[in-house]
């Protein structure tokens, strides 16, 4: 049952001191003067090194921490006026070691909110087995079992699981994917941008990785030592024009990469190449392509599929074009490609130009690694990136930097 | 060697003084399991009451039990009270500090999570902080039922009406009377095994969940 409930998160002005002598400074975890809006629905990545205040920042939402001054308003209404056992009930949390109750079934694990709520056992058998299925575990094999028989990567699945069992509009993940392996990590990211497709909740979001940041966030706020935002944008944005000299270095030297990485080949201009198909008259076919700037033919089949290139010295001068003198095709994408492998593509083959097909096979335009080159130069100059919907305006609108 | 004529004519008499030992040692523990527990409790979250009460327990333990009983009688007279109170006392230190460690053993992010689910004060005490306290809790019980059961012998230093089988122990070596002692002494023995296996079955039933981790300390 996909659920499409969300809400607003906004932080308005939010100061966490620890130590009154200091003043905030440089207390490991104090937040200074924090204002950011993250739209229902959208994915805040909070992100910087350790002790810049963003775990202390996600635990005023859900009051297991109180701020020193300033509000947290979630659909609007501030957090410290609200129930606090109510409004955890409708926040789910999920942490690094994942907290799982070690002397409950992952059933009872998995229902243990609903249980606080009072649904019946049959109703949150029913709601356990669901939502263990939608995180990719099998019921039948997992609800019995107790948490220390099953790996970091299961329990972490659990974890998502349960803060998700009385479907929270709000879900808060600190590091979640923190202590699993690269390659349990990876996968878990996946899967939780794919159930995020389904699910749509806010999600706040604790990394100190960058790379995971960018992965995740529909927006990243970058966070410095003494809990100071020092940009919150989208990923893109983010890359393309860091704020300061520490986001720059933050987010590493090879953040053009990584833009790179954001951007699938559906963000290039259309070009297209002149195409014919075996058993065209040669003649007329080596004609087109003497005056052109990409002296090359695309031969494609009678359903427009590729076969491979043809330059002036393949085209006999006489007769039908052929297949067989034709130079193989490479590289192959399609429009989600993103133009960092693209790229890697292209200089990995050689080539001046990669083909782009759809679905189907068929030729669609060229991809060469200058198109790529304008694209990067092109984006980093633009306003806002066309990432940003209409509905994001009003949290772009609240940036501050 | 042994007398069996002897053993014969007292079994009644050896029933009697087991029942009176299983109550004496039973009473003993209930009470000082209870005052473990709301002490263990109160220390756990009031950091500041551990020390006090610890050296409390650490101290009373060290005076010799002959002594204690027997300082007990001018003071409050001669009841079940004089026997009890001592064999309270003992069980506290090994029960007090075990209900504080288990407790100091609960995750910090298990602890985390169910603050985040809205669990608070008595209810997460009682469905997360003292169910995984139970490990330890156990096996503090254990070791306090051995001893109480080791100790009520010294009871019978009291009078004829306390001691359960020590009863018997106390009277054989009076009489210097073989037969009797082994009488008191060997199912005392047999009492305190059986407690404490029967304690570690309890717990295999009671925390389930911590069988894996018990088969890998095992083998480790």
């Amino acid at each position: 049952m996909p659920d499409t409930r969300a809400a607003t998160v906004e932080f308005d002005r939010v100061t966490k001191r620890y130590d009154e002598s200091s003043a905030g400074s440089g207390t490991p975890g104090a937040v200074d003067d924090l204002s950011l809006a993250v739209p229902a629905g959208k994915v805040c990545v909070l992100v910087g090194p350790s002790g810049c205040g963003k775990t202390t920042s996600l635990k005023m939402v859900n009051r297991l921490v109180e701020p020193t001054a300033g509000r947290v308003l979630v659909d609007g209404v501030d957090v410290a006026s609200r129930d606090v056992v109510e409004l955890r009930r409708s926040i789910g949390y999920v942490i690094q070691q994942v907290g799982l109750f070690p002397h409950q079934s992952i059933g009872e694990n998995v229902a243990t909110v609903p249980r606080l709520l009072g649904w019946s056992p049959s109703r949150r058998r029913e709601r356990a087995e669901e939502l263990l299925t939608l995180v990719g575990l099998d019921p039948a094999a997992y609800r019995d079992r107790f948490p220390s028989q099953l790996s970091g990567g299961e329990r972490q699945r659990v974890g998502v699981a349960r803060a998700l069992a009385a479907d929270p509009p709000i879900l808060l993940m600190d590091e979640p994917f923190g202590a699993v392996d690269p390659i349990v990590r990876e996968r878990l990211q996946n899967e939780l941008l794919r159930l995020q497709e389904t699910i749509a909740k806010t999600i706040l979001f604790v990394t100190h990785d960058i790379d995971e940041a960018i992965k995740m966030g529909d927006l990243v706020a970058v966070m410095a030592i003494g809990g100071k935002l020092l940009q919150y944008g989208p990923p893109e944005e983010i890359l393309a024009r860091p704020a300061s000299p520490f986001v720059a270095q933050f987010v590493g030297t090879d953040r053009g990469l990584k833009r790179l990485s954001l951007a699938r080949v559906d963000a290039l201009p259309l070009r297209t190449a002149i195409t014919a198909r075996p058993g065209d008259p040669a003649g007329p076919a080596r004609e087109r392509i003497l005056g052109d700037p990409f002296p090359y033919l695309l031969l494609v089949d009678e359903r427009d599929r590729p076969l491979g290139w043809l330059d002036q010295h393949s085209i006999p001068a006489t007769g039908v074009l052929s297949a067989a003198t034709a130079i193989p095709m490479s590289p192959f994408f399609d429009r989600r490609t993103t133009l960092k492998d693209a790229l890697s593509l292209l200089l990995d083959a050689n080539v001046q130009a990669g083909v782009l097909v759809d679905r189907g096979g068929r030729f669609r335009g060229l991809v060469t690694v200058g198109m790529v080159a304008d694209w990067f130069r092109a984006s980093a100059g633009r306003e806002l990136p066309d990432a940003l919907s209409a509905t994001d305006e009003s949290a772009a609108a609240a940036v501050r930097v | 060697m042994i007398d069996w004529g002897w053993l014969a004519d007292h079994v009644p008499a050896l029933l009697y003084r087991t029942g009176q030992h299983l109550y004496l040692a039973a009473i003993a523990i209930v009470v000082g399991m209870s005052i473990s527990l709301v002490l263990g409790v109160v220390a756990s979250r009031r950091r500041r009451f551990y020390p006090p009460l610890s050296l409390f327990a650490g101290l009373v333990y060290t005076i010799p039990s002959l002594a204690l009983f027997a300082a007990l009688v001018p003071i409050i007279g001669l009841s079940v009270l004089t026997a009890e109170i001592p064999l309270v006392l003992y069980t506290l230190v090994i029960l007090f500090r075990n209900v504080v460690a288990g407790l100091d053993a609960v995750p910090q992010d298990v602890r985390e999570a169910a603050d985040a689910m809205s669990y608070a004060g008595r209810a997460r005490l009682a469905r997360i902080d003292l169910p995984l306290a139970v490990p330890l809790i156990l096996a503090g019980l254990r070791v306090a039922t051995v001893s109480t059961i080791g100790l009520v012998t010294i009871t019978a230093t009291l009078g004829d009406a306390f001691g359960g089988l020590g009863f018997f122990i106390f009277e054989g070596a009076r009489r210097g009377f073989a037969t009797e002692i082994y009488a008191g002494a060997i199912p005392t023995i047999v009492l305190a095994l059986l407690l404490d296996r029967l304690f570690v079955v309890l717990g295999d039933r009671l925390t389930p969940w911590a069988r894996r981790q018990r088969a890998v300390a095992a083998a480790a």
